[in-house]
C-alpha cells in the first residue's frame, strides 16, 4: 500500500484514544484524534479522513449529530464506540447512517477487523459495482448471488424466497451488523409491519437450516437488541 | 394487586398526603358522591314509572348507592351524609304525599329509622373493610420494601469484595513492574502483564453484572420487555461465555419449535452466562454442561445443568441471597470468587421478570432451573 489509509479518532478518554492510536499507528493507518465533537467535526471537513472512530458519549455534543451532519454530505465509514448497554443508542446511531458499532471495552483484534470490514464495503461502493456481485464463502457457507444459490460445505440448502432474501442480504454485508428495522425493509418493504416477529420466524428457521448446531452458531450471529452480523468473507482481496 | 396500592394512597390515615392531593381527593369523592346520588334517584324515578309497587325496590337502589360511595371514597363522612340523603330523598320523592317532607305517617318513623340504621350499618362496614384492604396492602408493601433493601445491602458487601480482590491484584502487579521494570526477565513481565490482563477481564465481568442491574426499574423492580426468541439469547449467551471460556464443553439443546417470550434479551443472556460461568468454574463437570430451554401452557423454563460436585445443601436455600461469602472459611478453599454476586443479580433479574429461579442437586451435580412467564405483548 502506497497511501497510508487516514483514521479520525473522535474521543474524549484519553487513555482509550491512546490505545486505539497507538494500535492502529503500529498496523500502518496514519491516525488523527479529536477529544471534542467540535473538534471533530472541524477535523473530518477539512481533512476528509478514510474512516471515522466515533465515541458516541462525547461531553460537548451527541455523537448523533455527527453522523447525521456527515451524512449530508459523505459516505465515508463511520464506526460508532459505546458501552454493551446502550442498544437504543446504538440502534439509533446505526439508523443515523453509521457502517458499525464496537462495544466498550474492545481487543485490538475485534477494532482490526471492523475497520477492516468497514473499510472493504466502502471500497466495494466505489470501485466496480460488478464485484458486489462476486459470490460470499466463510467456514464452507457459501451464496451465489448471480444463481441464487446457497451451499454448505458443498451441499445445496432450499431456502424459502425470503429467507433467501434474508440470507443474500447479510452476505452482501457479511461482518458488519445489519438492524432489524433495515432487514425488514429491505425484505418487506418500507411499510411492512414494525413488529419484528416474522423476521425471527424466518431466522430461526434459516439458522435451522445452515448452522450444524444453532446452539452455537457460526456463520450468522444474534446482536441482541440490536440485529443480526454474518460471518466476514473469506474472500477479501 | 395495582388496585390494592392505588387504595393504600386514597387512606389519609396511612399514608398522609399533601395538601394538594388531599383537594384532589375530596374533589373527586365529591363527584363520586353526586353522580351516584343523581342516578340513584334518577333510576329510581325511571323504576317507578315501570312498575306498580316501587317502594321496597326503591330503598334497594338507595342501599346499592350506600354501598358504592362508602366504597369509593375516603372516610366515613360521604357515606353518612349518602345515607341521610337518602332516607330523606326516599321520604321526599317515593312516599305520599309527594315532594314534601311527612315524618308523621304512622309506622313510618320506624321504617325510616330501620333504614337510616342499614344505611349506617353497610357504610361503616364497608369503610372498615377498605381500610383492613389498606393496611394488608401497606404491610405487604413494606415487606418488599424491606426485601429489596435486603438485597441492596447484600449486593453492596458483594461488590466491595468482589471488586478489591481483582483491584488489588491489578494495582500490585502494574505497581511492581513499574518499580523492578529493569530486573525482570521477558517470562515475568509477561506473566505480570498476563494477570493484570484476567484480572481486568474478571472486574469487567463484574462491572457488566452491576450495570445490568441498573436496567432495573428502582421504583416498581420491573424490566422493558419485548418478545424475543428462546433460542436467539441462548446461542448469543453461549457465544459471549465461548468469548471468556473458549475451551469448554457445553451441549445446547433449542427447543423444538420457535418459543418467544417477553423478556429484556441482554439481562437473560446475563442470567445465563452468570449460571454457565458458576457450572463452569465451581462445578468440577465431568460431562459437558447441559443449557436446554422447554415450554409449559404458562412458562418457558430454561435448566443449566452440570455433572459436577453439586451445591453444599447448608448453601442451597441461600445461594441467591449473595450471602454466600460472610461465613467463608470453606468458601476460599477453591478460590470461590464472585458466585454469591452473579447468582443474586440472577434471581434479581428473573424476579423483576415475574419468573423465579432454584438450585438444586440432581444426583450426579447440580442444576439451576428458571422459568419467565408467558404473557401477551401489550
Amino acid at each position: 500500500m502506497l497511501q497510508k489509509l487516514s483514521i479520525l479518532v473522535i474521543e474524549d478518554e484519553k487513555s482509550i484514544c491512546d490505545f486505539i492510536t497507538k494500535t492502529l499507528n503500529a498496523q500502518n493507518y496514519k491516525t488523527t484524534s479529536a477529544h471534542t465533537g467540535k473538534d471533530g467535526l472541524a477535523i473530518l471537513t477539512s481533512a476528509l479522513p478514510d474512516l471515522v472512530l466515533l465515541d458516541l458519549g462525547l461531553p460537548d455534543m451527541d455523537g448523533l449529530d455527527i453522523i447525521q451532519q456527515t451524512r449530508r454530505w459523505s459516505s465515508l465509514p463511520i464506526i460508532v464506540i459505546s458501552a454493551r448497554t446502550q442498544e437504543r443508542e446504538k440502534v439509533a446511531a446505526l439508523d443515523a447512517g453509521a457502517d458499525d458499532y464496537i462495544t466498550k471495552p474492545f481487543g485490538t483484534d475485534e477494532l482490526l477487523a471492523r475497520i477492516r470490514t468497514a473499510i472493504r464495503h466502502s471500497n466495494k461502493i466505489m470501485t466496480d459495482s460488478m464485484n458486489n456481485n462476486r459470490p460470499y464463502s466463510a467456514k464452507g457457507l457459501t451464496v451465489d448471488f448471480d444463481k441464487r444459490l446457497v451451499t454448505v460445505d458443498g451441499n445445496e440448502i432450499h431456502l424459502t424466497r425470503v429467507e433467501y432474501k434474508i440470507v443474500s442480504m447479510l452476505a452482501k454485508n457479511s461482518g458488519k451488523v445489519i438492524t432489524y428495522s433495515s432487514l425488514i425493509d429491505q425484505v418487506w418493504g418500507p411499510y411492512a409491519d414494525d413488529n419484528n416477529r416474522i423476521l425471527r420466524v424466518n431466522m430461526a428457521n434459516i439458522r435451522r437450516k445452515l448452522e450444524k448446531n444453532p446452539g452455537e452458531p457460526v456463520y450468522i450471529f444474534t446482536e441482541l437488541g440490536i440485529g443480526y452480523r454474518m460471518i466476514e468473507d473469506e474472500n477479501i482481496e | 394487586m395495582k388496585g390494592l396500592n392505588r387504595k393504600g394512597k386514597e387512606s389519609p390515615q396511612i399514608f398522609p398526603a399533601s395538601g394538594e392531593e388531599l383537594r384532589k381527593m375530596h374533589q373527586r369523592d365529591c363527584l363520586i358522591f353526586f353522580l351516584t346520588l343523581v342516578s340513584t334517584t334518577a333510576a329510581a324515578f325511571i323504576f317507578r314509572g315501570m312498575v306498580a309497587n316501587p317502594d321496597v325496590n326503591i330503598t334497594m337502589f338507595y342501599t346499592l348507592g350506600i354501598f358504592l360511595v362508602a366504597r369509593y371514597t375516603s372516610g366515613y363522612v360521604w357515606g353518612l351524609l349518602f345515607a341521610i340523603l337518602s332516607v330523606l330523598s326516599v321520604n321526599f320523592f317515593f312516599t305520599y304525599p309527594y315532594s314534601t317532607f311527612n315524618l308523621t305517617l304512622e309506622g313510618y318513623p320506624i321504617t325510616f329509622a330501620a333504614m337510616f340504621l342499614i344505611y349506617m350499618v353497610t357504610s361503616a362496614m364497608t369503610t372498615d373493610m377498605k381500610r383492613q384492604a389498606s393496611v394488608l396492602a401497606s404491610q405487604e408493601k413494606e415487606l418488599m420494601e424491606a426485601q429489596k433493601e435486603k438485597m441492596r445491602a447484600n449486593l453492596l458487601r458483594a461488590v466491595s469484595h468482589d471488586l478489591r480482590t481483582p483491584l488489588t491484584g491489578i494495582i500490585g502487579n502494574s505497581g511492581s513492574y513499574l518499580k523492578m521494570e529493569d530486573s525482570l526477565t521477558d517470562e515475568e513481565k509477561r506473566g505480570i502483564v498476563q494477570n493484570i490482563e484476567s484480572d481486568a477481564n474478571w472486574l469487567l465481568n463484574m462491572v457488566e453484572n452491576l450495570l445490568s442491574v441498573t436496567r432495573i426499574n428502582n421504583e416498581t423492580a420491573s424490566v422493558n420487555k419485548s418478545l424475543e426468541p428462546v433460542d436467539e439469547v441462548m446461542s448469543s449467551a453461549v457465544v459471549r461465555f465461548r468469548k471468556r471460556f473458549p475451551e469448554a464443553l457445553i451441549n445446547v439443546f433449542l427447543p423444538e419449535d420457535l418459543i418467544m417470550v417477553m423478556m429484556d434479551p441482554t439481562l437473560i443472556e446475563q442470567v445465563i452466562i452468570n449460571i454457565l460461568q458458576n457450572a463452569q468454574v465451581h462445578s468440577h463437570s465431568a460431562l459437558p454442561i447441559e443449557l436446554r430451554a422447554y415450554e409449559d401452557r404458562e412458562h418457558v423454563w430454561f435448566s443449566i445443568k452440570d455433572y459436577g460436585v453439586g451445591i453444599d445443601e447448608k448453601k442451597i436455600d441461600t445461594i441467591f441471597d449473595g450471602e454466600g461469602y460472610r461465613s467463608s472459611e470453606d468458601v476460599k478453599v477453591d478460590g470461590y470468587k464472585g458466585m454469591g454476586i452473579g447468582l443474586s443479580i440472577c434471581k434479581t433479574i428473573i424476579m423483576a421478570h415475574g419468573g423465579d429461579i432454584v438450585a438444586r442437586n440432581h444426583g450426579e451435580g447440580s442444576e439451576f432451573l428458571f422459568y419467565l412467564p408467558k404473557e401477551t405483548e401489550e
